[in-house]
């Protein structure tokens, strides 16, 4: 599979999240070691969890208790469901390891890389995912040792890097809008995105708007 | 509940959302849900995009990153195929406005 054009296009196209990403992971190891986490588990949570939401999360609600912090990393998962969903269908058939593989690491970033990819024609998703995959998973646990090691003295928002993180995404978008119902969607992403960060709990926001633009996008006929 | 255990028990909530339609892969259904699934990511991208240029601190305020959000549709227009040309353009566009502005 290394050897495929679809696992090197994967290795290339992941570059462009390796700012992003060991930007975000550092922060999160700076921010779970000033939490009270131990680096030793900041590190392993990385490992284990591979999701900057549900850890940010983790560590914000770290004093509140597990019940607090289950129900929002739920909330926060219930995006993966259509995802999970969506990845399925591009993948096809595959063996179990394959699946459970892909699963580990099914976070926004190289889903939305995984999806432009089959949008623009890439042979083998799951070659191309998996190359993807192994970028952002060496990068995510390369910049949480760091930062809780050594993040003490980093500072990564005061550079400027957080906002290359939602530039990634919009950048993804941007080959996905092709009618005037993507559009339509775009905007009610948008309009809904900011409705929820004033009436929804921050672990629901992200879901919440992408849910109600897409049944936008549903109830939109061409 | 240790964190150790805490950590153990949001990854395998994590995952298990994540794992949920591929551990028995079926085709996706027509109709609704398979036109939810079609719109479903960009929607998702987008809300992504937006929380994070337009809501950076929590609630809705106007800030560099909002100079970024301008550059980064302009440079979706612009390359809409090549990712680093809308980084770029968006990150330009932050950059400049910080310095103009802050």
């Amino acid at each position: 599979m290394s050897n495929s054009p679809s696992f090197r296009k994967g290795i290339r196209d992941g570059l462009i999240m390796v700012i992003p990403v060991a930007a975000f992971a550092l922060a999160y190891g700076v921010l779970a070691v000033d939490a009270g986490l131990s680096p030793a588990l900041t590190i392993f949570s990385s490992l284990v969890i591979v999701s900057g939401a549900a850890q940010f999360t983790m560590i914000g609600l770290l004093a509140a208790g597990p019940v607090p912090v289950l129900v929002a990393a739920s909330g926060l998962g219930l995006r993966h469901l259509p995802m999970s969903a969506k990845l399925a269908d591009m993948i096809g058939p595959q063996p179990l390891g394959t699946r459970l593989r892909l699963a580990w690491v099914l976070v926004d970033e190289t889903f939305g890389l995984a999806v432009r990819a089959a949008y623009t024609g890439v042979a083998d998703i799951v070659a191309y995912k998996s190359a993807a995959d192994l970028i952002l998973y060496s990068f995510w646990m390369a910049g949480t040792t760091v930062g809780a090691l050594f993040g003490g003295s980093i500072d990564p928002e005061t550079v400027g890097i957080a906002v290359l993180f939602p530039l990634l995404f919009l950048g993804l978008a941007a080959p996905m809008v092709h009618k005037r119902r993507d559009w339509i969607v775009a905007g009610a992403a948008v309009v809904a995105t900011l409705v929820a960060t004033l009436v929804l709990p921050p672990a629901w926001q992200i879901t919440g708007a992408a849910t109600v633009a897409a049944l936008v996008g549903v109830g939109f006929h061409e | 509940m240790s964190d150790l255990h805490l950590i153990l028990a949001v990854g395998a909530v994590t995952f298990a959302t994540r794992i949920a339609f591929l551990l028995r892969p079926r085709p996706i259904p027509g109709g609704l849900v398979g036109r939810f699934l079609d719109v479903f990511p960009l929607a998702l991208f987008v809300a992504i995009a937006a929380q994070g240029l337009l809501a950076p601190r929590g609630t809705p305020e106007v800030t560099p990153a909002l100079a970024a959000a301008v550059g980064g549709i302009v440079g979706g227009i612009l390359f809409r195929r090549n990712l680093w040309g809308v980084l770029a353009v968006g990150a330009v566009s932050f950059y400049v406005a910080r310095a103009l502005f802050t």
